[in-house]
């Protein structure tokens, strides 16, 4: 099985335009299972490929290392507390939050823990990592650089409301959004302010950042395109319901799902609509944006992949419920975790 | 027998006698307890000993309803306002208390050494969930008596559907948010899933299993609750308000009740809202009809069958809300011409889909009669003519 000979997956799927981590090929629709296997526990986050390993990050408190190929199990490491955060990679290193309120540094070939950090509340997204530091949020408000190679924290900052949101890097500047309605700028080095734009509501799910623009997602219903120097708003697009899943980038397009169950590509350019998809109920998952598709998990059961283009669809599964989980798509393979546990291989 | 510290009684209901239970006997007419077709059902309760207080339901202000409207609260998208909301839960709980103050009335209920669990209601389309902007201003005013966030926990009966609105992204920090299907050890001690000591035990159908138990957080960790519905229709019970999210939203194994065309949620819900530690716990019952469900509740996928109510229903007798609620969605109901939720007419029997497409259809005959016997149960005040329903216009 050919797989993806990068070593790094820094960030909710993969970089800072969350473009899927893994580079994804439009395919034909999934018609056979090449492995299943359950986990004892609800998966509530992405799984994350690499080097032919599927690293899960489980409610049972313990991070799974599988095969890709067979669905065997490398490793198990348990975590003391549920984990709901999608695992990052670097170098040698697996980052994971947990329910507990400590981000992991997990030796990702041996499963074994280099070290743990406390963020003083529930860690849901994922670790941005970036020239030897990593930065994280928790539930408390408290948001930290630490040295990837120790845990030690260079910096902290608390800010409003819970932070759930992923974090993006580009620059010099680091993007978040909060609970209490902002997306901020803050300087990767030493946390400072460079600049910070309220929204109508909590910013929930993770940023992105591709062509010069921040974009981020809120609970009031509209999806803002900032300028990632200065933070001005440079367009907004409103759905007609709050938004909790993270935009995603393919090329020119962007999509974000709207917590009522549509998934919108908007042109980066301006964010004009180019069409909907059709009423997928409720989704809180990100969109993989991939190359000529993107594909969609919904709550109701349902993983849809569309015609990045036309929104045409592609081809749809039915495997079970899901959160805040985006499937892997590769040519050869999709992987797909759901919120019963249930982890699926398909080709 | 009953465990230690336990009590354990049995209600029988049938066609033939109308509702009884071994502490009262009291018949009811033949359309609020119409069980047609039913067999009679049995249920035994297990539940802890626990002395009513004034605060029990139903509770300090009994068979008065205080319904706070504001016709500006959702803006031209039908995105609730934050600060309409506020003024319509301050001056709501104002009119329900008599207080000069919102934080006075709060004051009555709540102490700061209390947990307070949020009872919410996840269940159906996005919009037709316990409003986050009403979860939050109940968080406040929480606050304002003292309560810390540490100290406030929010859940239901699906873990999933609590993450799907979001509730744990849009609270404030120290909030917690569990939903009753999750379990976990804490210094060594098994926490959250269902208290096996607790329990309605029933055979509606035929069922493997016939107990239905009660949540941990409920039975255990928390010390009030305010319940906080939606407004809605529901195709099996008629309405799914204070007393079925209270119900169906603290013990497990409920969906069992109700096998179209069949539905034993009347009695089922009103003996489990009686049950302590629920009945003595349950102190005040705030009801979103913000947005409001006329029919194919409690989901309601088509939004045609949505409507704009723009009200908060305030109240300590979940059985007085509810059937202000009840005659709200009938009035609905009547104004597009669907048939009364007390319909019983074959014809107008369909399928899920029969039912999601056209209000004339449903898949049960309801049985919205669970309000009366709740009544008949000592939780409250059924009869309209006996209700202090007070209208509170906020513009």
């Amino acid at each position: 099985m050919a797989m993806d000979d990068r070593t790094d997956w820094t960030t909710l799927l993969g970089d800072a335009a969350r473009s899927g981590g893994v580079p994804a090929a439009a395919r034909p629709a999934p018609t056979d299972m090449i492995w299943r296997v359950t986990l004892p526990d609800s998966v509530r986050s992405s799984p994350v490929l690499r080097d032919g390993t599927l690293y899960l990050a489980c409610r049972d408190a313990r991070l799974y290392a599988l095969d890709a190929a067979t669905g065997r199990e490398r490793w198990t490491f348990d975590a003391g507390a549920p984990l709901r955060s999608t695992p990052s990679l670097s170098g040698p290193l697996l980052l994971v939050g947990t329910d507990a309120g400590e981000l992991l540094a997990i030796d990702r070939t041996a499963g074994t823990l280099r070290w743990r950090a406390g963020l003083g509340g529930e860690i849901w997204s994922s670790a941005v990592i970036r020239d030897g530091l990593v930065y994280a949020g928790s539930t408390s408000g408290r948001f930290a650089a630490l040295a990837l190679e120790t845990g030690q924290t260079r910096w902290e900052r608390t800010l409003g409301g819970r932070i759930s949101s992923t974090a993006t890097i580009a620059g010099d500047l680091v993007y978040v959004g909060t609970g209490d309605g902002r997306v901020l700028a803050l300087r990767a080095a030493d946390g400072g302010d460079a600049w910070q734009h309220e929204t109508g509501d909590a910013v929930a799910g993770g940023t992105a950042v591709a062509g010069g623009l921040v974009l981020a997602g809120s609970e009031d219903g509209t999806l803002r395109a900032l300028d990632a120097a200065t933070g001005r708003l440079r367009w907004q697009f409103q759905a007609d319901f709050g938004i909790i899943a993270s935009p995603s980038v393919g090329g020119e397009t962007v999509f974000v799902a709207s917590r009522d169950g549509f998934l919108h590509a908007l042109r980066l350019a301006d964010g004009t609509r180019i069409w909907r998809g059709p009423d997928m109920r409720t989704i809180t998952a990100a969109p993989l944006a991939g190359d000529g598709f993107v594909c969609v998990q919904g709550f109701y059961g349902v993983t849809t992949a569309f015609d990045s283009a036309t929104g045409r669809q592609l081809w749809s599964l039915s495997l079970g419920s899901s959160l805040q989980s985006t499937p892997i798509v590769t040519p050869e393979a999709v992987y797909q975790a759901t919120d019963r546990g249930l982890i699926y291989a398909l080709r | 027998m009953a465990a230690d510290g336990m009590d354990r009684r049995t209600f029988m209901f049938a066609a033939s006698l109308g509702a009884f239970s071994l502490l009262s006997w009291r018949p009811l007419s033949a359309r609020e307890y119409d069980i047609t077709g039913l067999d009679a059902l049995k249920i035994d309760v297990q539940a802890p000993q626990l002395p009513a207080t004034p605060l029990s339901m139903p509770g300090l202000f009994p068979g008065r309803v205080v319904e706070s409207h504001h016709p500006g609260v959702l803006d031209a998208r039908g995105r609730a306002s934050a600060a309409a909301v506020r003024e319509m839960l301050d001056r709501g709980m104002r009119a329900l208390t008599g207080d000069g103050s919102a934080e006075a009335a709060w004051r009555r209920f709540f102490e700061p050494t209390d947990i307070v669990g949020l009872k919410v209601n996840p269940s159906g389309t996005p919009p037709t969930t316990t409003n986050i902007q009403l979860v939050r201003e109940v968080i406040r005013g929480l606050n304002s008596a003292g309560v810390p966030n540490r100290n406030i926990v929010i859940y239901d009966r699906n873990s999933t559907q609590l993450e799907a609105n979001g509730y744990h992204l849009f609270v404030p920090p120290e909030v917690r948010v569990f939903g009753l299907d999750y379990e976990w050890v804490e210094h060594g001690e098994r926490r959250g899933g269902y208290d096996r000591e607790i329990f309605c035990e029933m055979d509606c159908f035929g069922e493997r299993e016939t107990r239905s138990y009660m949540g941990w957080v409920p039975a255990r960790m928390v010390t009030k609750i305010v319940n906080l519905p939606v407004m809605k229709e529901h195709n099996a019970s008629g309405v799914t308000g204070c007393l079925k999210n209270l119900a169906y939203g603290s013990f497990n194994n409920v969906a069992r009740t109700h096998v179209p065309p069949k539905t034993y949620t009347s009695p089922v819900i009103a003996v489990m809202c009686a049950s302590a530690p629920v009945r003595t716990k349950a102190v005040l019952h705030i009801m979103d009809a913000i947005r409001a469900v006329y029919h194919s509740g409690p989901f309601a996928w088509n939004p045609e069958f949505h409507f704009e109510a723009k009200s908060i229903l305030i109240g300590t007798d979940p059985v007085a809300m509810d059937r202000i609620e009840l005659e709200t969605v009938e009035r609905k109901r009547k104004e597009v011409g669907a048939p009364s939720l007390w319909d019983r007419n074959p014809a107008n029997l369909g399928s899920a889909a029969d039912m999601q497409r056209t209000a004339m259809k449903n898949r049960f005959y309801r049985q919205p009669g669970h309000i009366k016997i709740a009544s008949e149960l000592g939780l409250g005040q059924w009869e309209l003519d006996r209700i202090d329903h007070r209208r509170v216009q906020v513009s």
